[in-house]
Order: structure tokens, then sequence, then C-alpha cells
């Protein structure tokens, strides 16, 4: 049976489907010329050799769903865990922006344009930005504009320049512009200060203005043709490239990038921590791990080093972005940091709710893991501990988790400026609430600490 | 019949499969215009430089737009 998979559905050139599990693509009969030419004119293998463009098979076009458009069928290499760009850090917004650019303009020289500069045809595979939609070329037709310019500038450059020059925050504003965040809503939110940077003021303000000042003139393909030659594209191309470059957030304020330095931990007690989740690890043996509140990433990798693909989230953008660092760094294949509010995560979106999934609905993992973290939606967030024994459950089969109690120091300074209404927040408690869903299989007090770890297997 | 009217309708080939935006399409060319302006009044004024300085201009540091897209060498061999 094949059920078509949402969120490609805005192409003609095709759409994604699933068959017995496998994801494909169907590849329109009316993409022949354009799917032809990037096969045989060397920019495919060019694009998947330096792992900028997802590589695919072809497959019988006896499975295509809707075979009378059909012209092929392929399937795509599988990425692990499917990440949107309002769950990404600046720097991987930024190098989703840079390899978005650099397709676009190692295209050209292929005689092909980029059609469309959508956010989310990137995606995070084995540590790098990779770029996921084969269809997304056309042959290039010197003299037109860069059609995708306007979706670039609304994907990529109007969040890197309000996270830059505002507030890494407000990345979130791609939660609510599925599109984008509009050109005129970015130039009234920037500093006037960054009309004094020629890239910002072009590519967004003057942008912006431009928009208004067309918005009800059309302007058709035939008076634009022949306006704008190659070395136009390139041009702005190249300049948008070093737009997006000289961006750099600052110093971000973080929350908790610095926790290791400063928390409950002796670099002893520390090490015994790792030793116990490792063992927890081996134990389960899992396909993959999603780390809830992963901070920096260093219990994640408890994991990922193991090979595991792993996930590591927090709510800290400061933390994700160390995190990201660390995996170009170290050329990590196995761990994805993302932004991620656990008491509000990150819905369904898009029309029909289908285009972009929930949380919940990409798992599950096979190990959870929620270090530290209990203390934060069980106290901070005052939910109840039956409720977040369900909220891990949903995730996934097995559970590590720490338990954080009153008398440590984390939790005192949460309860210092409150009324202490948990008077069931103890071990006991906690194991009560829990057992409802799961089955405890190993409890370890963490040495030199007053916490406790514990494995648990959700109760099928 | 539906799937006819698919067809007809894709074989129908649109210009553009995303609205490009009319400001948008205008301002493109307009920075592509100035910038490019820009580079040819700096090349020009380097080849000046160059010839009284016998240095004839050399080519400006060439930008690597693909310092994520490069190929790691070797890659080991996928699935």
């Amino acid at each position: 049976m094949n059920e078509k998979v949402s969120g490609s559905f805005r192409d003609p050139s095709g759409f994604m489907f699933r068959h017995e599990g496998i994801l494909y693509r169907q590849v329109n009969l009316h993409y022949r010329q354009e799917y032809d030419l990037l096969m045989a004119s060397g920019l495919y293998e060019q694009l998947t050799k330096s792992r900028a463009l997802i590589p695919h098979t072809e497959e019988s076009t006896d499975l295509a769903p809707v075979p009378e458009i059909a012209y092929k069928v392929i399937r795509p290499q599988t990425v692990g865990f499917i990440s949107y760009p309002y769950e990404w850090s600046f720097d991987q917004l930024k190098d989703a922006a840079i390899l978005t650019l650099a397709i676009a303009r190692r295209a050209l020289e292929y005689g092909m344009a980029l059609k469309d500069a959508s956010a989310y045809n990137v995606q995070f595979h084995e540590g790098r930005p990779i770029f996921i939609d084969t269809l997304s070329f056309e042959k290039y037709e010197e003299g037109l504009p860069w059609v995708a310019y306007r979706q670039f500038c609304q994907h990529f450059l109007a969040p890197l320049a309000l996270m830059a020059s505002k507030d890494v925050r407000l990345l979130q504003l791609l939660r609510v512009n599925i599109d984008g965040i509009p050109l005129d809503l970015a130039s009234s939110l920037l500093p006037t200060s960054t009309r004094l940077n020629l890239g910002l003021s072009s590519h967004i303000h003057l942008h912006a203005s431009s928009q208004k000042k067309y918005a009800d003139k059309e302007v058709s393909q035939a008076e634009v043709k022949g306006k704008f030659s190659r070395g136009a594209m390139e041009t702005l191309i190249e300049s948008l490239l070093s737009t997006v470059r000289a961006l750099k957030v600052k110093e971000i304020n973080t929350e908790w990038a610095d926790y290791y330095q400063a928390n409950n931990y002796t670099e002893a007690s520390f090490e015994a921590k790792r030793a116990v989740v490792k063992d927890f690890i081996s134990k389960v043996a899992p396909q993959t791990v999603w780390d809830l509140g992963g901070n920096t990433g260093e219990f994640s990798r408890a994991a990922s080093e193991l090979g595991i693909p792993t996930v590591s989230m927090d709510i800290d953008p400061g933390a994700v972005q160390q995190n990201y660092q660390l995996v170009k760094k170290n050329k990590e294949k196995n761990m994805l940091p993302l932004v991620m509010d656990l008491t509000n995560p990150s819905p369904a979106l898009g029309w029909r709710n289908q285009e972009r999934q929930s949380l919940r609905e990409r798992g599950e993992a096979s190990l959870i893991m929620a270090l530290a973290l209990i203390h934060h939606l069980a106290i901070a967030n005052n939910v109840p501990l039956r409720d977040v024994a369900d909220f891990f459950a949903d995730l996934g089969p097995y559970l590590v988790i720490e338990f954080v109690p009153k008398e440590d120091s984390q939790v005192a300074r949460l309860l210092a400026s409150r009324l202490d209404i948990f008077p069931n927040y103890t071990l006991e408690g906690f194991k009560q609430a829990f057992q409802a869903r799961y089955t405890i299989l190993e409890e370890h007090p963490v040495e030199g600490s007053k916490r406790t770890l514990l494995l648990m297997r959700r109760k099928d | 019949m539906m799937h006819t009217i698919i067809i007809l309708d894709i074989l129908a080939k649109p210009a553009f499969y995303l609205d490009p935006g009319s400001g948008s399409m205008i301002i493109q060319m307009v920075i592509a215009a100035v910038l490019g302006l820009g580079v040819a009044t700096r090349v020009f004024w380097k080849n000046i430089k160059g010839w009284f300085t016998k240095n004839k201009g050399t080519a400006e540091a060439e930008l690597d737009p693909t310092e994520i897209a490069e190929p790691e060498s070797p890659e080991e061999p996928k699935n």
C-alpha cells in the first residue's frame, strides 16, 4: 500500500511516498527534462560526491502511486531524524544557508538553477547539512532573475539577521511563518543599524520596500527576461553568501552552557554518573537515543560515541550552538543537537497540520534519556510526576532517568522563592508515579551527590 | 477524467512554480546591477594601479562557497 507523504505536495515535479515502510519519490513526466539534465550533466555526481545532495537509486516505476504521470521512481538515502529550521541553532541555520547558496552557484556551472531555496530542503545527516530535494533543480535560462531569491531571504537571511542583530529566540518566528519570515516584518524588527550593512540593507530592507512598491503591479516573466545576465546571477549569489557569512551571534547569554562548571557535581561524581549512564545504555543497546535536556551533549555522547544515532535536545539555544560546534569540530556523525522546549515541543504544522510533524510523530526512539531534567518539569513547570511519566512513555520504550531530590541545591534553588506544593516529590513518590507506566530495571545512587539514576522499561 | 485533468494541468508548464514576487524580481536586478558596477569599478582601479606598479592585478582572492560542500577524501563506501 502506498502512502503519500505530506510536506512535498506543492511541487508539480513529483512527490514523496512510503511503500512498505520505505521512502520513495515519484518523479513526474513534467520534470523529465530537468531530471535527465541533473543526472547527465554531472551535477548530480558532483553534488553527491561532495555530500551536498542526498544520493538516490532509481527503482521500478511499477511502484509509482500515480503511474499516468510518472517518469521515474527514486529511492533517496534516508535521513535518520527529520528536523526543522525552528529547531536549529544559529550555526546550523547558517550552514544550511551557505550550503543552499553553494549548491545554487555550483548548479549554474552545470547549466542548472535552484528553483526553490526552502530551509526545509536541508536536513542534518551524519553531522552535516545536506540538501534532500532532488527535484529542486531546473534548466538555467540565462536572462531570468533567481526565482527562489525571495524564498531564500525569507527562510534563511531574515531569521539569521534577526538572530544576529536582535535575539536568537526570534528563530521561533519560523514556527509561525511556514514559508519564512515576511521581509516587511523582518525589516521592521531589525535594528536601524542593520541599514548600514550593505547586504542586509539591500536583501532585506530594500527588498521589503520593493515588495511593497510592486505589491499590486504584475511583472511578467517576459518583462524581466533578458535583463538579468548570468554574471548578475553570480553577483547576487556571491552577495548573499558574503552577507550570510558575515552574520554572527554575539556571545549567547546562556542559561545552561556553563552548567557543568557550576553544579552539584565534583569531577569524580561526574565520572561516576557517566559510567552508570554508559552501563545502562549498553544494557539496552538502543537503535536510537533521544537525550531530553541534553545541554551541550555531554551525556548524549555516552550514546553517540557508541555509534548510536542520538538527538540531543535542549531549550537553551546557547547550549545547542556549543553542541553543534563540537559536532563540527570533531566531525561527529551520530549527534544531532536541537533546540526544543519540552514543555511545549514542536507541534504538527502547516497544511492540514501535516506538512511538518510534531516531535512525538517523529518518534519513537528506542531509548529516552532524561538526566537532571525531572525537577524542571515537575517543580519549575508544575507537571505532576504521573504526567511526566506519560510524556516520556509516549516517546520510547526505555528510559534512563536521573531523580534529583529536594535536598539537591538545584531543586532548593527552584523552591527558594515559592511555596512547596510538591509533598510527593521524593524518590519513593517518584518511583511510585513512574511505576504506573514503567518497570524499574535498575536503580543506582550517583556517588558524591544526592541523586539517583534509574533504568526503566515501559509496560506495554 | 481526474487524471487527465492532472496531466493537462501539469503539462501546461507554468512559468515559475513558486511565485517569485514582482518586487523580489525587480530588486534583485537593481542589487546585481549596483553590485556589478562596484565589482567592475574595483577591477578597473586595480588594473590601473597594477599598470603603474607593474603588478598586473591578481585575480580577487577566491571565495570558497563550498566550505561545507567540498568532498571529503577518501570517503568510505556508503551502505
